[in-house]
């Protein structure tokens, strides 16, 4: 008779012990010091220029980095600033928001239907080589002075590239994917639902991370031109005509401070969960 | 359910691979269809579980018209197939839900289908995670779980090392026998086409015209041997190839000279 050892039911499952989980853990935290690096170099480097710029030339022309930190400072617990930094994002969300759905919609649809994919494909051509800011006589003539225009502008500025990744995405979602879905008798809403939305999301979100600067941008340079409501470009414009130029740094300061923390903690944190199964 | 096909032409463009092919598979039948590649045995295939339309003649199951793909014919493809942003779980649950069970009773069947195929404790596992047999024991879990009548088999193990294979072709007879299913099988695999089924299709290059139908019978165990590699033979020869390997003959006298 033959003697049979123990059954091991595991299968050759990829990593599990926790010697490994303690490997993978430096590592994520090596990765995170390369990607933050740069970043840190950089920004550092920035400040050497502003810093040097400010010993060489009057305080009223280049205030020094302390002096603006200070007055960052003073503003966070001014209301009026705020209720700038609350304007601004609430038409961001609005704008942004709207791109972000109508362009997935639009992608999703045109990945089905080859006659509306070559239309929006021929719009995104047409329309792309037009600054958003371009748009804002027009929209401001339309709609009248209020946020209506700015919201429009932003919006206008995010759909493309995200309808375009999504679009692609649509496109080139694997075959026998599609297959299966049909084999085990799903329609043509459970298709989107289960199948389309989730294959697409990993690219819907590197288009969303592209929409987000273009909308970013258009946002304050339609807020600068446009002046209606409480918000940063708005107020970055008025300090530029005051010339008070503490107030000017910090505008420029606050816009790239609330971007980075817009991208890399909301837009990367939904696509570590969005995306969790790749990184499981 | 019995599958009928009658006079079927199919073509891409200007590429025909099927012309004026007609066969009958009676229900319970496991049929196994063998051929060089690119012969248009996947098409058959497909055609069957009415992803696609025959461009001319007349597909049927069960006595009526195959319109369109519907669960009861269910297809498992070679590269599993399953969805890489849902746990082995879901993606088995995902068959019954379409059907319009409740998430919460589709998972609880796919517990019972997912042990079936010995995948116990690997429910919340991401296919990624596991290794290629255990993600092709699921994609079996989920074309069963949707209780078809007929069973479609596009090279299933084909791209699996041959122990794997070999221990998935028992799971899988194991569970067509608990379930008295209508199989067809594209293999390139004659060994496993011997092994598995109860009949043989043999077809020629594009456009697939069938060589040979060999019917061998459902009592794997009773079988002789020598009888097998004859079968083996005739196969290996219909398909153009002359094996010399002595150890896959079946023959007495090779030496290691």
């Amino acid at each position: 008779m033959i003697h049979k050892p123990p059954v091991q039911t595991n299968f050759g499952v990829k990593g599990a012990s926790s010697a490994g989980k303690r490997h993978v853990q430096q590592l994520a935290s090596r990765l995170r010091l390369r990607t933050w690096g740069p970043y840190l170099l950089a920004s550092l480097a920035i400040f050497l220029i502003w810093q040097l710029a400010a010993f060489a030339l009057p305080a009223f022309l280049m205030p020094d980095i302390p002096l603006v930190f200070k007055r960052l400072g003073r503003e966070l617990s001014n209301p009026v600033f705020v209720e700038q930094i609350v304007g601004s994002l609430s038409r961001l969300a609005v704008g942004y928001g709207a791109a972000i759905l109508l362009g997935t919609l639009l992608g999703l649809a045109s990945g089905t239907s080859g006659l509306l994919r070559s239309t929006l494909k021929a719009l995104v051509v047409i329309l792309q080589s037009i600054p958003s800011i371009a748009w804002v006589p027009l929209f401001l003539i339309l709609m009248g002075f209020g946020n209506a225009p700015i919201m429009v502008v932003v919006a206008i500025a995010a759909f493309f590239p995200t309808a375009l990744s999504v679009m692609n995405a649509t496109e080139s979602v694997q075959k026998t994917h599609l297959q299966a879905g049909r084999v085990m008798g799903a329609n043509r809403w459970q298709l989107m639902r289960f199948v389309y939305a989730p294959a697409v999301t990993p690219e819907l979100i590197t288009g969303a991370q592209v929409a987000f600067g273009n909308a970013w941008r258009a946002l304050i340079s339609a807020e600068m031109i446009v002046g209606f409501g409480a918000g940063i470009g708005r107020s970055l414009a008025y300090s530029g005509e005051i010339a008070d130029m503490p107030g000017v740094l910090m505008g420029i300061l606050v816009i790239a401070i609330l971007a980075a923390i817009i991208d890399q903690l909301i837009l990367e944190g939904a696509k570590r969960k969005l995306l969790r199964y790749r990184y499981s | 359910m019995n599958l009928s096909f009658r006079h079927i032409s199919k073509s891409f463009g200007q590429l025909s691979v099927l012309e004026n092919l007609s066969l009958e598979v009676a229900a319970g039948e496991f049929v196994a269809l063998v051929g060089p590649s690119g012969s248009g045995k996947s098409t058959i295939l497909h055609l069957a579980a009415g992803l696609e339309p025959s461009s001319s003649g007349l597909i049927e199951a069960g006595g009526s018209k195959i319109t369109g793909a519907s669960p009861e014919r269910t297809l498992v493809f070679q590269e599993h197939a399953l969805y890489p942003w849902l746990t082995l779980e879901r993606n088995v649950a995902l068959a019954r839900e379409f059907q319009g069970l409740k998430r919460k009773e589709a998972l609880k069947e796919a517990q019972h289908w997912l042990s079936q195929v010995q995948l116990d404790g690997f429910e919340h596992y991401y296919p990624h995670q596991v290794s290629g047999g255990m993600r092709q024991r699921a994609a079996l879990a989920r074309a069963f779980i949707a209780r078809p009548k007929l069973l479609l088999l596009d090279e299933p193990f084909g791209a699996l090392d041959a122990l794997t294979r070999m221990a998935l072709q028992d799971v899988l007879l194991q569970l067509i026998e608990a379930q008295k299913l209508t199989v067809m099988l594209v293999t390139h695999d004659v060994d496993e086409a011997l092994y598995l089924t109860s009949r043989i299709l043999v077809f020629s290059q594009r456009p697939a015209q069938c060589l040979a139908d060999i019917e061998i019978g459902k009592n794997h165990a009773e079988r002789d041997p020598a009888v097998y590699a004859e079968e083996r033979q005739e196969i290996l020869s219909l398909l153009g190839i002359r094996q010399t390997n002595p150890l896959q003959q079946n023959s007495k006298e090779f030496s290691y000279a």
